[in-house]
Formats: C-alpha cells, sequence, structure tokens
C-alpha cells in the first residue's frame, strides 16, 4: 500500500490551470523529492493532501484512505515558514501540539521526551522559539509535525534560509527520520538536497509529472554521458560543428550547453573543435539540475531551422 | 460533534501562556483600570464619601477601562497574530475543531476578566466600597460582557485587520465613542436628552448600568431586567458575528 497516492489530479483556479491530470505514489519509508519552479503546482498539491482544497477532479489518498479529516492524524505537515509559537518554549509548543491531537497526558510527555532527544533540544527544551536561531527554529517546526507519530510528513522547503552547516544538520535529521519508515514527501528548491535526500523524485512542470524516477532513472531521460558548458563568441558555428556531430545542444545565459554521448577528456573534447574559438570550456556529469532545467523547459533549445 | 475539551484547555493554556510571557499586555490591563479606578474615585469622592464614590466607579471601571481592552483588544492581537505568523494555516493542518478554538479564546479571555474583576474590587474594598447586591449577578453581567466583547474581538480581528498595525483602528474608531456614550467614566444622567436615547442603542451603556445598579445598589434581576435582556440579546448577536466571521476566515486562509 502506497502511503500517499495521488491519481489525476485537477485543478483550476478561474481560467488558469494549476494541476493537470498530476499523478504519483510514495512508498512506505520512500523519501519522495517534488521538484518544480514556482507556480508549478506543489503548493496546491500539499494543500490538497492537507485537506485544506479540494480537487477539481481526481483522487487522492493517504494512508489507503481517501483524504478526510481522519487523514490529518496519519499526516504530519512542516510548512515551509516557521509556524510556531515563538513566546512558548520548544516543550510547550511540542505540548500544545500534541494536545490539539486528543493524545492522553502521559504519551504526550513520552513524545516529547522523545522528539526532544531525536532533535536534539535538550539544552533549549525550555527556552522560548524567539531567543533560538533560525537552525533550531527549523528543527522544533519539524518536530512539531512529527508529534502524532505520523506515518506521512510533508517537508515543504524544510531547509530553506538555512546557512550550510544548519542545512546538513537538518539534512541529517531527515536521514535519520527515514529509517524510522515514515514516508516522505519533500519540496525543495535546493537540488542537491533532492540529490542527497530522495530516492525518488517527481519534476512537476505547468501541474503534471514531467519526469519522474530515482537519480539513475532520471539521467537516461537525457541522452548524455557528459555536459560540456562552453563559452565562445563564435555560437553559430560551434552550434552547426555540434550538430554536425549529431550532438544536442541547449543554452542557458551566455553558455552553451553540448550533450556528450561518450564520456572524454578536455583535450579530446577541444580537439573537435580547433577551428572554433572557445573562451571556456567545463566537462561536467549530468547533475539533477540539469535534468530539472531540462524537463522544466528553462534551457533555450535549438531552432530547428538553424540547426 | 464531540466536544474536545482537551484542545479547549490547550487553546486557553496556550493564550495565558504567551500572555503571561511577554506580560506587557497582562501589565496594561492590570495597570491601567487601576490607575482609573483610584483616579475617579478619589475625583467623585469630593462629591459624596469615598465609600460610595468607589462603589460607583468600580463597576464602569471594570466594564470600561479594564474588560474593553483585555476582551475585545485581546482577541483581535490573537487573530491577527496567528495569521502574521503563520499559526492559524497550522492549526487548521492539525484536527483541532474550529469551535474549540474559539471556545478556548473566551475562556482565556474569561480567565482575565475574573482577575480583572477580582483586582478592579479588591481596589475599590480597600477604599471601603462594597458589593451591594447579588455577587452571582454580577458575574452574570461580567460574563455577558465578556461574551460580547470577544465575539466583536472576533468580527473586528477576522474582518477588519490583516497586520499588527491594524489592531488599534477597530478598537480606537469604534470603541472610545462607545465607551464615552456608555458613561464609563460619568455619569449619563449629564447627557443631552437625544445623546441619552442613542446610548440606550450601546452595549457598554447597558454594562455599566446594570453592574452599577447591582453592585453598587443592590439592584435585584428584576430591577435590571432590560438591560439584562437587550445583553443577552447582544451577546448573542455578538458570538453569532464572531463565529460567522471567523469561519469565512478560516475558509479565506485555507484558499491562500
Amino acid at each position: 500500500m502506497n502511503m500517499i497516492e495521488v491519481r489525476h489530479l485537477e485543478k483550476r483556479f478561474g481560467d488558469k490551470v494549476v494541476l493537470n491530470d498530476l499523478s504519483f505514489a510514495v512508498a512506505p519509508g520512500e523519501v519522495y523529492g517534488l521538484l518544480g519552479p514556482n507556480g508549478s503546482g506543489k503548493t496546491t498539491t500539499i494543500n490538497i493532501l492537507a485537506d485544506l482544497l479540494s480537487a477539481d477532479a481526481g483522487e487522492a489518498w493517504i494512508q489507503g484512505e481517501p483524504i478526510s479529516e481522519k487523514s490529518k492524524y496519519a499526516l504530519g505537515i512542516a510548512p515551509q515558514m516557521i509556524s510556531i509559537y515563538r513566546d512558548l518554549t520548544c516543550e510547550e509548543n511540542l505540548r500544545f501540539f500534541a494536545r490539539l491531537y486528543n493524545l492522553p497526558a502521559p504519551r504526550v510527555e513520552e513524545r516529547i521526551r522523545e522528539l526532544i532527544a531525536m532533535f536534539r533540544l535538550e539544552d533549549y527544551r525550555a527556552t522560548e522559539v524567539a531567543k533560538l536561531s533560525g537552525g533550531w527554529k527549523r528543527r522544533v517546526n519539524m518536530a512539531v509535525a512529527l508529534v502524532h507519530r505520523p506515518s506521512v510528513l510533508i517537508l515543504d522547503e524544510p531547509t530553506a534560509g538555512l546557512d550550510v552547516s544548519a542545512r546538513f544538520e537538518l539534512w541529517e535529521l531527515i536521514e535519520a527520520l527515514q529509517k524510522t519508515g515514515v514516508a516522505m514527501l519533500l519540496t525543495t528548491h535546493l537540488l542537491e538536497e533532492a540529490e542527497r535526500l530522495c530516492s525518488r523524485i517527481g519534476i512537476l512542470s505547468r501541474g503534471r509529472i514531467v519526469a519522474e524516477g530515482t537519480m539513475d532513472e532520471l539521467r537516461a531521460t537525457i541522452v548524455a554521458r557528459q555536459l560540456a558548458i562552453v563559452e565562445t563568441a563564435a555560437e553559430e558555428r560551434l552550434q552547426q560543428a555540434a550538430a554536425s556531430l549529431g550532438w544536442t545542444w541547449r543554452r542557458r545565459g551566455d553558455r552553451i550547453i553540448l550533450w556528450l554521448p561518450e564520456e572524454m577528456t578536455l583535450q579530446e573534447f577541444v580537439q573537435r573543435f580547433v577551428d572554433i574559438p572557445l573562451k571556456s570550456v567545463a566537462l561536467q556529469e549530468v547533475t539533477l539540475e540539469h535534468i530539472y532545467l531540462e524537463h522544466t523547459g528553462s534551457y533555450e533549445v535549438p531552432d530547428l531551422a538553424m540547426v | 460533534m464531540v466536544v474536545r475539551y482537551g484542545q479547549i484547555l490547550a487553546v486557553t493554556t496556550r493564550i495565558l501562556t504567551e500572555l503571561w510571557r511577554t506580560r506587557r499586555s497582562l501589565i496594561f490591563w492590570m495597570v491601567f483600570p487601576t490607575l482609573m479606578l483610584l483616579l475617579f474615585g478619589l475625583i467623585y469622592a469630593g462629591g459624596s464619601s469615598t465609600a460610595t464614590s468607589f462603589d460607583l466607579t468600580a463597576p464602569g471601571v471594570l466594564i470600561g477601562a479594564a474588560l474593553f481592552f483585555s476582551c475585545l483588544g485581546g482577541p483581535i492581537s490573537v487573530i491577527v497574530a496567528e495569521r502574521e505568523r503563520g499559526t492559524l494555516r497550522r492549526l487548521l493542518l492539525s484536527p483541532l475543531q474550529p469551535s474549540a478554538y474559539f471556545l478556548g479564546i473566551v475562556l482565556a479571555y474569561v480567565c482575565i476578566a475574573l482577575a480583572q474583576t477580582v483586582i478592579v474590587y479588591g481596589i475599590s474594598f480597600a477604599f471601603g466600597g462594597r458589593f451591594h447586591g447579588s455577587v452571582l449577578l454580577g458575574l452574570a453581567i461580567v460574563l455577558l460582557s465578556v461574551f460580547s466583547f470577544v465575539g466583536l474581538g472576533f468580527f473586528f480581528g477576522a474582518r477588519f485587520t490583516r497586520r499588527t498595525e491594524d489592531v488599534n483602528g477597530p478598537v480606537a474608531a469604534f470603541g472610545v465613542p462607545l465607551l464615552v456614550l456608555g458613561g464609563t467614566f460619568f455619569p449619563v444622567s449629564i447627557l443631552p436628552p437625544f445623546l441619552l436615547t442613542l446610548a440606550y442603542l450601546d452595549p457598554i451603556f447597558h454594562m455599566n448600568q446594570s453592574l452599577k445598579a447591582v453592585s453598587g445598589l443592590g439592584y435585584t434581576a428584576a430591577q435590571v431586567s432590560s438591560h439584562l435582556i437587550f445583553l443577552v440579546a447582544f451577546a448573542a448577536v455578538s458570538m453569532a458575528l464572531g463565529v460567522s466571521s471567523y469561519q469565512r476566515m478560516l475558509e479565506q486562509e485555507k484558499r491562500a
């Protein structure tokens, strides 16, 4: 049984189609990354799963049950905005939210102890949230989402605004959480974060999943073993040369990105373009960034007449 | 629908803890009525005995300088803060019943109102004032006043205020003229006839007059029945307005 299942969801706001036949599923213990540019439908999807919005068409299930008031007990959500009470201490925030789930008092206290230990909040348990740094606030924000032991957790940009070290610490916590078997849906604009944490990734564009799978499966959607990122004043000649080799190219800003069908050294690459003055060349592995830009239509794609 | 007492108490405890932690509002809500009572008690003592002066001043000060600011301004601040800080949205993600949230806030302000009542009457008693009528009837008037103010607080908070800076606007614009017209700080007998007629439409007038009559003059429920009927009706309308405004706000928040 999938912990989250979304089938053919559709949602419109007026004339604007926000979700367009959106389908995906998250298995137990899986971290599923939902990536997409702003306005691609991530927040609307979360709002439907959270029972804040209803879909115009399609269905969604949490833990095998259609979305309802009851699914709030199976679902924990750590919102992107730190949404906890700043004048309450960490412990008081956890206790308040636990009581909203109607947990009996001994279980509330037991769960608070567990979460304080899990999120290493021992030194700050009696500290008011307003006095904590951004990283610690994010921890409390996430701990609150787990207070009722949900089997499904939605993390909406969990490390937004954090410095590198706080981000790494939170990643470790998410990895530890994954080991407990909680299924997670993670949205992020940090592709490094998605690559590190997610077992599968769905790339959302204009309200539908345009690519989905593990990192290896996603890499296979781009016919390239390696990428060459080139700066040159002779762009047209470079494009023509690449086309004659049967290589695909894309433009991003003032750089041309060539998809290399085989791995090669810098020297081997340069030898193929000896007649073209190249300002700079960098060879790169195919990363999630390139896959994302390709599938979300963020690259400038060659005009066929020009090639 | 099952009433979730645990949720109601959780909301009440949270609000009281936050108020205790920040203290600024609590101090204002205690110091302002204390100073007003001492000031007006001593001013009116010039024309009669100190005890009589405090007998008749305490009810107006309790309604106008204490309950009005805490129970009207307080819920507005709570709602605005919840929206600004994103916690309202988080509450929507939880199984918290809207009615439990509403009742939790009402209960928190009932607790604050009772503390203010104890302080105002404590000071009045220290200056020789007494509570001449039925304490239970007096408490009923205080509770009706709290329900009226909290309901209006929800109404203004949910409909007209989106930011913390907006909180004082509705309180000053709608509330202070009603306080003056309601005879909070001086006897309504000095009002010109047309203003006195208008005062009969002011809920604060009925709160003041009924509490003054019961507390200062020992009147019975039958003797203040017209005020009580008005207050019961107004409290019901105010709570209904508050509930509907709150529900509308929740629907807007879901779509935000």
